[in-house]
C-alpha cells in the first residue's frame, strides 16, 4: 500500500554579511522589488516574501539584515540573531538557512557561514557575485568548498535573470524532508578560544579551495585617491550635489509645462462638459486643482532620484560617508549616521529606521532627532512652487538661479541638522566617539535596470499618494472651503464665509507675525498629514478664492501676484524646519518605544520653524 | 439634487479614506483583524477574505513583530 507523505513547504532565511547581495537574491526568489543598493545597511528589518516551489506550494522566504557575526553590536544585527535562534515571539526559526557569501570577498562571508553552520540548522551556501569574481580572476573550487563545509554550495549571480536557477532547484522541499529541525537551535556566545579555532578553520578552508584575494583594480585605487582626498574629495562631493540641484530645475522645465498644461486643459474641458453646480466645482477646484498642483512636480522628483540612485549604484555613497565621518564626528555625530541621514532625503521614515545600524544609543537618538531636518522629497514640491513663483528663471555666473536657491535650501537643512546635533550632544553630556567601520564596495557602472526600477518605485509611491491621501484630503478641504454657502449680501469671496475660511482667519492670529495670510494658514493644517499636501491645499484654496475656474494647475502666477517676497521667504524658512508629518512621529514613537521623543521632536521643530520664519520675514521686509 | 447627493457621497468616502490612511498602522491592523474575524463567520465572504482581506492584513502587518526594535533583545556593546 502506498502511503502519501505530506511534504510541508520550507521556511527559508537569507543570511549574510552586509552588501553581499541578500536582498537582490530575495527579489530573485520571491519576485519582490525590495530596495537594493551598492552599500551596506539597506535592510534593517526582517522582510518576508513567498515563492512557489517546484511542486506548486508556497514557501516563506525571510530576508534578514546583514551581520558580520551572531554576536550583534547593533539592533539590526540583533534581529538577525534572534530570528535565527527562534527568540522572537510567534516567529519560528527557519527550517533552511541560505547563507549568502560574496565570492569576491570570500573570507568575511565564510567566517559568518561557519558560525551559522555551528547552529545546526540545515544550510546551503549561495556563492554570490560569481560574475565579478570571474572578472577579477578570483578562483574558488566550489566542489572542494562544499566538501570542506559539508553543505551544498551553489554559485549565483543574484542581479542576473536566471542567475539563481541552481539555487532554486536546490530549494525543492522534497530534498530537505529528512533534514527538518523541530527544536530551536542553541547558541553559546563564542569564547576567545572558539573564535581563534574558527579563524584557524577558516584559513584551512580558504587554503583548501585555493582562494586568493582579488587583484586590486588600478582604476579603483586611482579613483579612491581622488574621491577620498580630504579636501579634493569634499569639493567633488559638493560639486556633485550642486550639479544635481541644477539639473532638478534645468531638465524638468519642459515635462512640468506639459503636465501643467494638461491639468489646466483638463480643468477647462471638465467645466465645459458638466452643468454648473457643486459636483463640477468639486471636480475642477477640489480634484483637478488640488491634485494637479502637486502632480506637476513629478519630473523634478524623478530627476533628483535618478541622481541619488545612480550615486548609490555606483558605490560612491559609502565613500561620501567616509569623507564626512570626520566632519560629523566634530559635531558629535557618528559616521554611521550618514546613510540614515542620506535616506532621509527621500523620506525621514526609512532614515529613522536605518538609524538601527548605529550601536550607541545616544548617537542613534541624535540621528533620529535630526533626520526630519534633511529635506525629504515631500518638501520638494513646496520649494519648487515657491522658487518657481518668486525667483526669476535666469542664470547667474553661468548657473541657474532657481537651482542655486534650491541648493541653498538643502544646505540650510544640513547645516541646521549639524547645529542641532551639536547642541544635543552638548546637553546630553556624551563625549564618546564611535568610529566608522565601513566596507567600501567596488565601483560599478549604475545598472540601468536598477535605475529604472528605482524610478518606477518612486513614480508609484508619488502617484499612490496623489491618488490616495492627497486626493481624499483635497476633497475634504474642498467641502470645508465651500460650506456653508456665503450669505446673500456677501461681498468677499465665498471661501471667507466657509468653515476653512473661518479656521484660516483664526490661525492667522498665530501666523500673522511671520507673514502668513489666511490661505497659507489653512494649507498648513492638511500639510501635517504629508508636507506636499500643502501645495495641493494652496491650489484648492486659491481655486475657491478666485472668480473663475482658470486657477486649476496655475498656482505659481497667483502666488507671484499676491504674495510679498518676505512672505514667500518666510514660508520657505518654515518648510526648512517644518514640523514633520504624523507618520514620522509615529515611527519615532515605535523606534524609541516612548512618546517622550516624538513630543520633544515636534516641539523643537515647531519652535525652530517659527523663529526662523519670524527672523526671515522681518529681515526681508526691512530689506525689500 | 443628483449632483448634491453625489457630492455628499464622495465627501463621506473621502473623510473615511482620510481617517483610515491617517490612522496609526497598529490600529489599522487591529481593525483589519477584527473585520477578518467577523468575515470568518460568514461563508459568503470566504473568497473576499482569501483574495482581498488576507493579503491586506499581511501587508499591514509588514515585517511583523520581528521587525520592531521593541521586540528585539538589545545587543551587547563591543568590548572596549
Amino acid at each position: 500500500m502506498d502511503v502519501a507523505v505530506e511534504i510541508k513547504p520550507l521556511r527559508l532565511a537569507l543570511v549574510g554579511v552586509p552588501n553581499c547581495g541578500k536582498t537582490a537574491l530575495f527579489n530573485r526568489l520571491t519576485g519582490s522589488r525590495q530596495k537594493v543598493a551598492n552599500y551596506p545597511g539597506v535592510t534593517v528589518e526582517r522582510r518576508e516574501g513567498e515563492r512557489l516551489s517546484a511542486d506548486g506550494r508556497t514557501q516563506q522566504v525571510l530576508d534578514l539584515p546583514g551581520t558580520y557575526s551572531l554576536k550583534p553590536t547593533t539592533l539590526d544585527e540583533a534581529i538577525t540573531r534572534d530570528v535565527l535562534l527562534g527568540r522572537v515571539a510567534n516567529v519560528p526559526p527557519p527550517e533552511l538557512v541560505v547563507c549568502v557569501v560574496d565570492a569576491v570577498h570570500l573570507p568575511i562571508g565564510l567566517r559568518l557561514a561557519l558560525e551559522v553552520k555551528s547552529l545546526g540548522l540545515p544550510m546551503v551556501l549561495a556563492l554570490n557575485r560569481m560574475d565579478v569574481a570571474k572578472r577579477r580572476n578570483v578562483k574558488i573550487d566550489v566542489t572542494k568548498l562544499a566538501a570542506e563545509l559539508g553543505v551544498p554550495v551553489l554559485p549565483t549571480i543574484a542581479i542576473k535573470r536566471g542567475g539563481a536557477d541552481v539555487l532554486i532547484e536546490a530549494l525543492d522541499p522534497a530534498l530537505w524532508i529528512h533534514h527538518r529541525r523541530i527544536a530551536a537551535p542553541a547558541w553559546i556566545e563564542a569564547t576567545a578560544e572558539d573564535a581563534e579555532q574558527r579563524q584557524k578553520d577558516l584559513r584551512g578552508v580558504l587554503e583548501a579551495v585555493g582562494y586568493h584575494a582579488p587583484v586590486e583594480n588600478p582604476w579603483f585605487a586611482r579613483l579612491d585617491a581622488l574621491l577620498l582626498h580630504p579636501v579634493g574629495g569634499l569639493l567633488i562631493l559638493a560639486s556633485v550635489l550642486f550639479v544635481m540641484f541644477q539639473a532638478v530645475f534645468s531638465w524638468a522645465e519642459a515635462p512640468m509645462n506639459w503636465i501643467d498644461g494638461g491639468m489646466a486643459g483638463l480643468g477647462t474641458w471638465t467645466a465645459a462638459q458638466l452643468p454648473a453646480g457643486p459636483l463640477t466645482s468639486l471636480l475642477v477646484n477640489g480634484v483637478i486643482g488640488g491634485a494637479g498642483a502637486v502632480l506637476v512636480f513629478l519630473p523634478q522628483i524623478l530627476i533628483l532620484f535618478l541622481f541619488i540612485l545612480a550615486l548609490e549604484d555606483s558605490g560612491y555613497l559609502p565613500r561620501a560617508a567616509y569623507l564626512l565621518d570626520k566632519l560629523m564626528g566634530g559635531v558629535g555625530l557618528s559616521g554611521r549616521a550618514f546613510i540614515p541621514l542620506l535616506s532621509s532625503f527621500a523620506c525621514a521614515i526609512p532614515g529613522i529606521m536605518a538609524a538601527r545600524t548605529i550601536p550607541n544609543w545616544r548617537d542613534r537618538l541624535t540621528t533620529i532627532m535630526i533626520a526630519p531636518l534633511m529635506t525629504c522629497s515631500a518638501r520638494l514640491p513646496v520649494y519648487a512652487l515657491l522658487i518657481g513663483a518668486l525667483i526669476p528663471a535666469k542664470t547667474v555666473g553661468g548657473f541657474n538661479l532657481q537651482g542655486l536657491v534650491m541648493f541653498v535650501l538643502y544646505l540650510a537643512g544640513i547645516v541646521s541638522a549639524v547645529m542641532v546635533a551639536f547642541v544635543l550632544k552638548h546637553f546630553s553630556g556624551a563625549r564618546t566617539y564611535s568610529p566608522l567601520m565601513l566596507e567600501l564596495p567596488d565601483y560599478q557602472w549604475p545598472h540601468l535596470g536598477n535605475l529604472l526600477l528605482g524610478l518606477w518605485e518612486r513614480v508609484k509611491i508619488f502617484l499612490s499618494r496623489v491618488g490616495g491621501i492627497i486626493l481624499a484630503l483635497m476633497i475634504v478641504l474642498w467641502f470645508l472651503s465651500s460650506y456653508p454657502a456665503p450669505p446673500p449680501d456677501a461681498t468677499g469671496p465665498a471661501i471667507q464665509y466657509s468653515f476653512a475660511g473661518k479656521l484660516g482667519q483664526l490661525l492667522e492670529y498665530i501666523f500673522a507675525p511671520i507673514g502668513f495670510n489666511w490661505q497659507i494658514s489653512i494649507a498648513l493644517v492638511p500639510g501635517l498629514a504629508a508636507r506636499e499636501v500643502a501645495v495641493s491645499a494652496l491650489g484648492t484654496v486659491y481655486s475657491m478664492s478666485a472668480a473663475g475656474d482658470d486657477v486649476a494647475g496655475q498656482l505659481s502666477p497667483v502666488i507671484a501676484g499676491t504674495w510679498s517676497l518676505a512672505t514667500a521667504c518666510s514660508l520657505l524658512a518654515w518648510y526648512v524646519f517644518a514640523p514633520q508629518c504624523l507618520s514620522t512621529l509615529a515611527v519615532v514613537k515605535r523606534e524609541t518605544n516612548s512618546w517622550r521623543y516624538p513630543i520633544i521632536m515636534a516641539a523643537y521643530l515647531f519652535v525652530l520653524a517659527y523663529v526662523a520664519s519670524f527672523v526671515t520675514y522681518r529681515a526681508v521686509s526691512a530689506w525689500a | 439634487m443628483i449632483q448634491q447627493a453625489l457630492v455628499a457621497l464622495i465627501v463621506v468616502v473621502a473623510i473615511a479614506v482620510s481617517v483610515w490612511k491617517l490612522m496609526p498602522a497598529r490600529r489599522r491592523l487591529l481593525a483589519l483583524l477584527k473585520f477578518d474575524a467577523w468575515a470568518a463567520k460568514h461563508p459568503a465572504l470566504a473568497t473576499f477574505r482569501e483574495r482581498s482581506l488576507r493579503p491586506r492584513i499581511t501587508r499591514a502587518a509588514g515585517p511583523g513583530c520581528a521587525g520592531c526594535t521593541s521586540n528585539v533583545s538589545r545587543p551587547q556593546p563591543p568590548p572596549r
